[in-house]
C-alpha cells in the first residue's frame, strides 16, 4: 500500500503536467504552437536556476529565503560589471559572469557560515541576509532601475539559435549541472544524506558544517546565474530583479515533488515543478482566466503538491 | 574603486537631482532602514515611505532630504517595507524622540493606516501630510491644525490620457491589452477605470481584449505579455499598463519577439527608462507625478504651518485635500522633457505650496 503511494506520489508531477498541457491545448489549441512552448521555456529559463539552487538547500533539510535578496545582490554587481545606462563601472562584458557568480556564491557561502557557525535556524539566517543583500542592491543602483545596455549580456535573452533564445541554454546546461553534482558527486550525496538522517552523517564523520556551507554557495552561485538572466531578460538591474521570485522557487520545488524536510526529491522534480508553475501561469492567461481566479488555482495546486507528497514525508520521519 | 565609482553614478544620475555629499552619511544607514538625524535644527523632519528600493520612493526621498537641508532641520526616512505595523511603530517611535517637534510627510502603507497615524500625530502636536491614501471619511479639518493636509493625484485622467494617446498610435481602431496594478490599490483602481472612459469614448473602435493584474511588477508583465501574444498574436495593437514598471516589462516582452517599436506601450509615473523608451519610439507615452515635489512639498507644508506661517484651520477645504498635478510626457514633446527635466535639474520652489493643486479630492 505504501509502496503504490510512493510510485504514485513520485510520477504525479509527470503526470499534473501532461494532463495540464492536455486540457489547456483543448480549450486553445494554440498553445501548443512552437512559439508558445518556446515563450513558456524563455520564460521558465530564470525560475528554474533559481528552484534549482533552492532545491539543494531543500534536500539536505534546510531552507533558503534569501532569493530575492541574493538576486539583488547579483544583479547590482552585475550592473556595475558591465556597460549600463549610468555610464559608469567596469565594462567587462561577458567576463563578468564569473565575478558575478563568485560573488553570488560568497554570499551563498556567507549565509552558510552565519547557519553553521552561529548557530542560527537556516530560515532566519537566509532571510536576514536577504534583506542585506536587498540593502546593499539598493545602495549600489541608488534605488533606481540602472538599464543594462552590454550587447553580450542582453544577447542572453535576445539572440536566438535554432529559434531558441540562448537562456534556455543556459538553463539546460545549470539542469545538467545540477544533476550531476547531485548524483555524481561526494557534496550531492552528503546534502542528500544530511536531509535523510543527519545524525548517521554525523556518525560517519563528515564536517557537517562545511557540507552546509558549500550548499549554501552553490546556491547562491545558482542564484547568481538566474538574477543574471533576469536582469537581461528585463534589460535592466534593479533592487527589485527578484520580486516575487522566492515564491515562485520554493513553490515550484515542492510541486515538483522535494519534500520540504529534506532527503528525498531532485533537481529532475524541480524541473517538473517548475515547468508545471510556468505552464499554469501562461495557459491561465491563453484561457482568458481573470488574474483571482489564478492566483486562486496556484495556491490550491500548491496544497495538493504538498499533500501528495505526503507518504513520503511520512516515511522519513517513520525512519 | 569602480563600485564606489559606479554606487556614485547611481546616485547621481538619478533623474534631476544631485546631492553629492549625502552618499557617505547614507549609505551605512539606509540598510538599517532609519536614517539618522542630522544636523538637528529645531524641528525633526521625516518621511514614512515604503522602501529606497524604487524609483519612485527613492525619488521621494531626495526631495524631502532637499527640503530639509534647505532650512536646516534635521531629516529621518521611515521606511515601511510593505508593512502597516512596522510603518506606525515608526512613526511613534519618532514622535516619543521629538514631541511636538515632528513633521511627518507620510505615504500610508494602506489606507487605514492614516487614521492611527493622524491621531498620534495630533496626540503628540505634531505636524502632518499624508499622501496617496487615506480613508475617505478621515478629514484634515476634523484635527484642527496637526493634520495640516493630504493629497494624492487623480488616476483617471492619467488613465484616460495615456489611453488616448495609445489609441492614436494604430489610428484609433483595433484591439489592446492591459495591464493593472495590486487590484485593491486606489491608483490602480482609478487608472482602470480613465482607461475604461477612454475605451468606451471610442463607440467600439478600440476593443479591450484581456485586461490583467500584473501587481506593478515587470517580470509578471513580462510573461503575462509573452502569453497574450500567443493568444491573440497580431490582433494586439497596443498595450496600455497601469505604471511604467510594467509598461517596461511589456516592452522587453516584446522586444523578443521582434515586436518592440511596432507595438507601442504606454505607462505611468514617469520613471527615467520609461521616458527614454518613448525617445527611443517604443514607449508612446507616460505621466509624470514629480515625486521629488511630493517629497519636498509634503514637509513644507508642515514645516510652514509648524513655524506659524500659515495656519491649516483657516485655509480652505481644497488647500487641505487636494489633487496635484501630474504632466503627460509623449513622443512629441519628450525631447523638451528631456532637456528640462533630465539633463537640467528644474528649480522647484518650497514655497510655493498651492501652485499645483487641480481641485479638492471628491470621493465617490
Amino acid at each position: 500500500m505504501t509502496v503504490t503511494r510512493l510510485r504514485l506520489a513520485s510520477v504525479m508531477p509527470l503526470l499534473v503536467l501532461a494532463g495540464l498541457c492536455v486540457a489547456i491545448s483543448i480549450a486553445e489549441p494554440r498553445f501548443l504552437s512552437i512559439d508558445n512552448l518556446i515563450r513558456i521555456a524563455a520564460a521558465s529559463a530564470a525560475p528554474l536556476v533559481l528552484a534549482l539552487g533552492a532545491t539543494f538547500v531543500i534536500l539536505m533539510g534546510s531552507i533558503d529565503l534569501s532569493v530575492e535578496g541574493s538576486m539583488a545582490f547579483a544583479s547590482a554587481i552585475l550592473a556595475a560589471c558591465v556597460a549600463n545606462a549610468n555610464g559608469a563601472g567596469l565594462d567587462l562584458g561577458l567576463a563578468a559572469l564569473p565575478l558575478v557568480i563568485a560573488a553570488a556564491a560568497l554570499f551563498g557561502a556567507l549565509i552558510g557560515v552565519i547557519h553553521t557557525y552561529l548557530r542560527v535556524p537556516s530560515f532566519m539566517a537566509s532571510l536576514g541576509m536577504g534583506f542585506v543583500g536587498l540593502g546593499i542592491a539598493t545602495i549600489m543602483l541608488g534605488g533606481e532601475r540602472v538599464g543594462i545596455v552590454d550587447e553580450s549580456i542582453r544577447a542572453l535573452a535576445l539572440t536566438r539559435i535554432l529559434n531558441l533564445p540562448i537562456s534556455i541554454y543556459v538553463a539546460t546546461f545549470m539542469l545538467a549541472l545540477a544533476w550531476v553534482i547531485q548524483n555524481h558527486t561526494r557534496i550531492g550525496r552528503r546534502m542528500l544524506a544530511l536531509g535523510g538522517a543527519e545524525q548517521l552523517v554525523v556518525a560517519s564523520g563528515v564536517n557537517v558544517r562545511h557540507v552546509r556551507i558549500l550548499v549554501f554557495a552553490i546556491a547562491g552561485a545558482f542564484f547568481g546565474v538566474g538574477a543574471v538572466l533576469a536582469s537581461a531578460r528585463l534589460g535592466a538591474s534593479s533592487a527589485l530583479v527578484g520580486s516575487g521570485q522566492l515564491f515562485t522557487a520554493i513553490s515550484a520545488v515542492v510541486v515538483g515533488g522535494t519534500a520540504l524536510t529534506g532527503g528525498s526529491g531532485g533537481v529532475l522534480a524541480t524541473l517538473l515543478g517548475v515547468l508545471i508553475v510556468m505552464v499554469l501561469n501562461n495557459g491561465m492567461v491563453i484561457l482568458g482566466l481573470p488574474t483571482f481566479v489564478q492566483q486562486g488555482v496556484l495556491g490550491i495546486m500548491i496544497i495538493i503538491a504538498v499533500l501528495l507528497n505526503q507518504p513520503i514525508r511520512g516515511l522519513a520521519v517513520a525512519k | 574603486m569602480f563600485i564606489r565609482n559606479f554606487m556614485e553614478r547611481s546616485m547621481i544620475d538619478r533623474r534631476r537631482f544631485l546631492i553629492g555629499s549625502a552618499l557617505g552619511a547614507g549609505t551605512v544607514a539606509v540598510s538599517a532602514g532609519i536614517w539618522p538625524a542630522r544636523a538637528a535644527g529645531t524641528y525633526l523632519l521625516a518621511s514614512s515611505i515604503r522602501s529606497l528600493s524604487n524609483a519612485f520612493h527613492a525619488a521621494w526621498n531626495k526631495g524631502a532630504e532637499a527640503f530639509a537641508s534647505s532650512v536646516g532641520e534635521g531629516y529621518s526616512a521611515l521606511v515601511t517595507e510593505g508593512n502597516s505595523e512596522k510603518g506606525i511603530a515608526d512613526i511613534k517611535a519618532l514622535l516619543a524622540k521629538a514631541g511636538d517637534k515632528a513633521i511627518l510627510g507620510v505615504d500610508p502603507n494602506d489606507s487605514p493606516d492614516a487614521r492611527p497615524i493622524v491621531e498620534a500625530v495630533s496626540a503628540a502636536k505634531s505636524h502632518v501630510v499624508t499622501v496617496w491614501n487615506k480613508p475617505s471619511d478621515l478629514h484634515p479639518w476634523d484635527f484642527g491644525d496637526n493634520y495640516v493636509a493630504h493629497f494624492s493625484f487623480n488616476g483617471i485622467p492619467a488613465g484616460e490620457q495615456t489611453a488616448k494617446s495609445l489609441f492614436d498610435t494604430f489610428g484609433g481602431e483595433g484591439g489592446i491589452v492591459a495591464l493593472g496594478g495590486i487590484a485593491s490599490n486606489t491608483p490602480a483602481i482609478e487608472r482602470k477605470a480613465g482607461l475604461m472612459k477612454a475605451i468606451e469614448a471610442t463607440g467600439g473602435k478600440v476593443k479591450l481584449l484581456d485586461f490583467q493584474d500584473a501587481d506593478w511588477d515587470s517580470t509578471k508583465a513580462t510573461n503575462i505579455v509573452g502569453a497574450w501574444i500567443t493568444r491573440f498574436g497580431s490582433d494586439i495593437k497596443g498595450i496600455w499598463a497601469a505604471n511604467d514598471s510594467m509598461a517596461v516589462g511589456a516592452l522587453e516582452a516584446l522586444r523578443a519577439e521582434g515586436l518592440a517599436g511596432k507595438v507601442l506601450v504606454t505607462g505611468i509615473d514617469g520613471t527615467k527608462d520609461a521616458v527614454q523608451a518613448i525617445r527611443n519610439k517604443e514607449m508612446a507615452a507616460t505621466v509624470d507625478w514629480d515625486p521629488i515635489w511630493i517629497g519636498g512639498i509634503a514637509l513644507s507644508l508642515g514645516y510652514q504651518a509648524a513655524t506659524g506661517k500659515f495656519v491649516p484651520s483657516k485655509e480652505p477645504q481644497e488647500h487641505r485635500e487636494f489633487y496635484g498635478t501630474g504632466v503627460m510626457i509623449t513622443q512629441s514633446d519628450v525631447e523638451d522633457y528631456w532637456k528640462t527635466h533630465v539633463e537640467a535639474t528644474p528649480a522647484i520652489d518650497w514655497n510655493d505650496l498651492w501652485g499645483r493643486v487641480t481641485g479638492q479630492i471628491k470621493y465617490s
